[in-house]
């Protein structure tokens, strides 16, 4: 057999004249691969710094109770990593929510205690089990401002707020949409995300623009860069946006 | 009905139809073309997955067995004959789907500020 004729067989020596071309197309194939998942990582967006914070250890605060629909905890008794006068959104293990538990404490003084996500300047805490998680405490509620910031034209992203506080990395955009959409199905208190900031906050709790649940159709624009109009309003440090769903427009 | 709600329509017919076909040809078809399969069931429930995915293509073959006109020896032929394009579209293909979902994908409108359309009403407690 020439050396025209040469064939490789895995199980034996290489070719003399297969050796050459062999050998490039290995470091071809390895390289490129390489290179294309290098390209294929850098285009991707930072995913942040959201974590669930195990490090922190259990938190336990107390404050009054409210729904927005989604239950928000005003604290009055809070501790170093949660301190009083802040609004805490609460949500339940995995894509659950606390409601049925919240809504028999609407308006009262309760205390909570579960695991902290936290990214940046948005929190959330995941709730203990059954009364572990919230219960009555003792005492009268004090009165709670609800300060209304008028209407507003905003442009970001509706996220579901677990994941963005860090439950997933990422925990936002188009390859996360399923996961946050399934969250929001769940009733995990939703954010939308401002490109910039509206009154010192960039994210803001969002709701109905009746003060319920977001809307069906809002859906369908969960994690794209949209804009929309809806009435702001503030608790505590904590900002609600009520959409208005005939404003959502899909962003170029 | 929006798109995700037509592709499960879609599923469901496609599968509803593949049901049929598996629960017909499982039973009876199999048994009028292939002699060796005959009265031997146990590895059949292992082919309905398969056959309510390519339902199609099962009843296009049962019908050139039933007729009497599949020619064994060509019937990889028209694969064969695709391999050289197919080996060159899989590729590019796959390029042109990630270029085409890079260049789509939106930009941050970071430069858009929020804006107060009207003051607020009052103050609530």
């Amino acid at each position: 057999m020439s050396e025209k004729d040469s064939f490789f067989v895995g199980y034996l020596p290489a070719p003399k004249a297969l050796r050459g071309l062999l050998l490039a197309v290995c470091v071809l194939f390895v390289s490129g691969l390489a290179g294309f998942g290098l390209a294929l990582g850098v285009a991707q967006d930072d995913p942040g710094d959201g974590a669930f914070r195990f490090d922190y250890g259990r938190q336990t605060v107390t404050g009054v109770v409210e729904l927005t629909p989604y239950p928000l905890l005003r604290v009055t008794e809070g501790n170093e990593q949660i301190p009083a006068g802040h609004t805490l959104m609460l949500a339940g293990g995995g894509k659950t929510n606390v409601e049925d538990r919240a809504i028999p404490l609407e308006g009262q003084l309760a205390q909570v205690s579960g695991v902290m996500l936290q990214r940046g300047a948005l929190d959330m805490l995941q709730l203990r089990g059954g009364t572990n998680g919230i219960q009555a405490a003792e005492g009268a509620a004090p009165e709670m401002e609800t300060i209304p910031l008028g209407r507003w034209k905003l442009a970001g992203e509706i996220c579901d707020g677990k994941c963005l506080a860090g439950a997933m990395r990422p925990g936002r955009g188009l390859a996360h949409k399923a996961c946050a959409n399934l969250c929001l199905l769940g009733k995990v208190p939703p954010v939308f995300v401002s490109t910039q900031p509206v009154d010192g906050s960039e994210y803001l709790l969002v709701t109905g623009p009746d003060g319920g649940h977001l809307p069906e159709i809002a859906y369908h624009y969960v994690a794209q860069y949209v804009s929309l109009e809806g009435e702001v309003e503030r608790r505590g440090d904590l900002l609600v946006l009520r959409m208005d769903p005939d404003t959502l427009e899909v962003l170029p | 009905m929006n798109q995700a709600e037509a592709i499960l329509m879609g599923l469901r017919i496609w599968g509803s139809i593949g049901a049929v076909v598996a629960a017909i040809f499982l039973t009876i078809g199999m048994d009028r073309i292939d002699e060796d399969a005959r009265e031997a069931y146990i590895f059949r429930p292992l082919l309905i997955p398969g056959v309510l995915v390519i339902w199609p293509l099962v009843l296009w073959r049962w019908y050139l067995y039933e007729g009497g006109r599949d020619q064994w020896a060509r019937r990889y032929d028209p694969p064969r004959r695709a391999h050289f394009a197919v080996g060159w579209l899989l590729p590019i293909g796959i390029c042109l789907i990630i270029l085409a979902g890079l260049s789509q994908r939106q930009t941050w409108p970071a430069d858009l500020a929020p804006v107060q359309l009207s003051a607020p009403a009052e103050v609530s407690q």
